[in-house]
């Protein structure tokens, strides 16, 4: 009666299913109910940032433009000079323009004071392409009169 | 406070009259807020099967989404096609809820409790839910539109297809019980036990069938979106749109209801009102339904003629001959 075994299959096959779907109704949910949950985002690389050392309290960035030479879109923008009296140089601009920026992270692997690194941040959508470009060195708020005027 | 009310309209309306209005306001205004809840549940029920929330932002987790959406249904211009047969398009929208209403006065509630007791309750239920198929096609062949009648035609043969299992196993409820009136039925049920346990077979048969009838997942052909863009209301917008699936809701509410009443013995339960025992138990075999939406593909159209004519129909009769032959046998 091999139709017959068809059948009793099939029928089996039906509780099957129903079991599977019942069984996920039951389990929790895998979605993150996005604006009042935020996902764990410390494994994303989002738009550079300048790392803060805890040392220092600040960031470590030599102006040596290693990283904007190394960029291959061409999205970043440093200018440095020497503070009087230190043999070494400091940024007065980081300017990271987001909106060609490919994330691939060249700049990040090339920093020889591994100043650079990737953010956390990804919610970076804006309205204007302006607002794309990035001054990396304003959270640091250093002395104004030191700092030149981005481009 | 009905009493009154009812006493009051009498005085300019008529003892009847009054009766018969009062009823329907009732019903409608309560299976009104019965699709607001279904519909919220369809989406919720759905949402977890597929891990996922459903409607969360308006009113504490979604309640009041269906609220805004119905809101929005009533702002939506109606478009009506040039070419569509203008009468019967107009008509079919709101027909297509009116079988519905009067099943749903037939289904006793409690004890002696019932919008209309009749001694052929049954009969008439099935006769009645069987109309709604009409209106389908009607809403179908009016449009004017490929899609639309071929969704209108699918329903037809679909509905008469799936309507004969549904009958065979009331019938065999029926045999049992030794009376169509809705009430006896329960009573029965009260004095034995509930007929799912004397008839799983038809119990099975008959929640296949109402899936079936109500053109729900997976036998919704007649509105299949990946064939037939919306079937029969594709071309039906706004809050016509909306009747029809307030009468999809609120056929399921009702087939759910006389299920629980064949089966599930009606408003038998303790502690509980009658009522809410049948509501709880329409609303336990609605969610059935529901799983089985989200658990199975849609059926391509000639599995969907086999699966009734060569499946369902047998086993029925076959059920209905074993039930006859032992009701007889056992006396």
């Amino acid at each position: 009666m091999p139709s017959l075994r068809r059948f009793w299959t099939g029928l089996w096959s039906l509780v099957v299913g129903l079991k599977v779907t019942g069984g996920h109704l039951l389990r929790r949910r895998v979605t993150i109910y996005y604006p009042h949950e935020t996902p764990d985002v410390s494994k994303w690389g989002g738009p550079i940032e300048l790392v803060t050392f805890p040392e220092t309290g600040t960031h470590d960035c030599i102006a040596c433009n290693a990283c904007v030479r190394v960029c291959p879109s061409d999205c970043i923008t440093v200018e440095g000079k020497r503070p009087e009296g230190s043999k070494k140089m400091r940024a007065t601009v980081f300017v990271l323009d987001f909106s060609t920026c490919s994330l691939c992270g060249l700049c990040v692997d090339v920093c020889p004071t591994d100043t650079l690194r990737y953010s956390t941040r990804y919610d970076e959508a804006t309205y204007t392409r302006d607002a794309t470009v990035n001054d990396l060195l304003g959270p640091f708020g250093e002395d104004p009169s030191f700092r030149g005027t981005p481009q | 406070m009905l009493g009154g009310l009812r006493t009051w309209l009498a005085g300019f309306l008529g003892d009847y009259l009054a009766t018969v209005l009062l009823g329907a306001v009732l019903i409608m205004t309560f299976l009104a807020f019965n699709v607001l809840f279904l519909v919220w549940l369809e989406r919720k029920v759905s949402g977890h099967i597929q891990r996922r929330v459903g409607p969360m932002e308006v009113g504490p987790h979604g309640t009041l989404q269906t609220v805004a959406d119905m809101v929005k249904l009533l702002g939506k211009q109606l478009l009506t096609p040039v070419a569509t047969d203008r009468v019967v398009y107009l008509l079919a929208p709101l027909l297509v809820f009116l079988p519905t209403l009067c099943v749903a006065s037939l289904i006793p509630l409690a004890g002696t409790e019932a919008f209309a007791d009749q001694p052929y309750g049954l009969l008439v239920v099935v006769a009645l839910s069987g109309l709604t198929v009409l209106s389908i096609f009607m809403a179908g062949w009016a449009s004017n539109n490929k899609f639309a009648v071929l969704g209108g035609m699918r329903s037809v043969a679909q509905v008469i297809a799936y309507e004969i299992p549904i009958l065979l196993s009331a019938l065999a409820v029926v045999l049992v019980a030794q009376t169509t009136n809705l009430r006896h039925l329960v009573e029965a049920q009260h004095n034995t036990v509930w007929y799912v346990v004397l008839q799983p077979v038809a119990a099975v048969l008959y929640l296949i069938g109402i899936t079936a009838e109500t053109n729900r997942a997976p036998f919704d052909i007649p509105e299949a979106e990946s064939e037939l863009v919306g079937g029969f209301h594709t071309e039906y917008s706004g809050m016509r749109f909306a009747m029809f699936f307030f009468a999809e809701y609120t056929n399921m509410l009702v087939l759910g209801a006389l299920g629980a009443t064949l089966f599930f013995g009606g408003w038998l339960g303790p502690w509980l009102p009658g009522p809410v025992w049948l509501l709880l138990k329409a609303y336990a075999i609605i969610f059935v339904m529901m799983w089985m939406r989200w658990t199975y593909p849609r059926l391509r159209f000639d599995q969907l003629m086999t699966f009734a004519w060569k499946l369902l129909i047998p086993v029925a009769l076959l059920n209905l001959i074993v039930t006859a032959v032992l009701v007889h046998g056992l006396g």
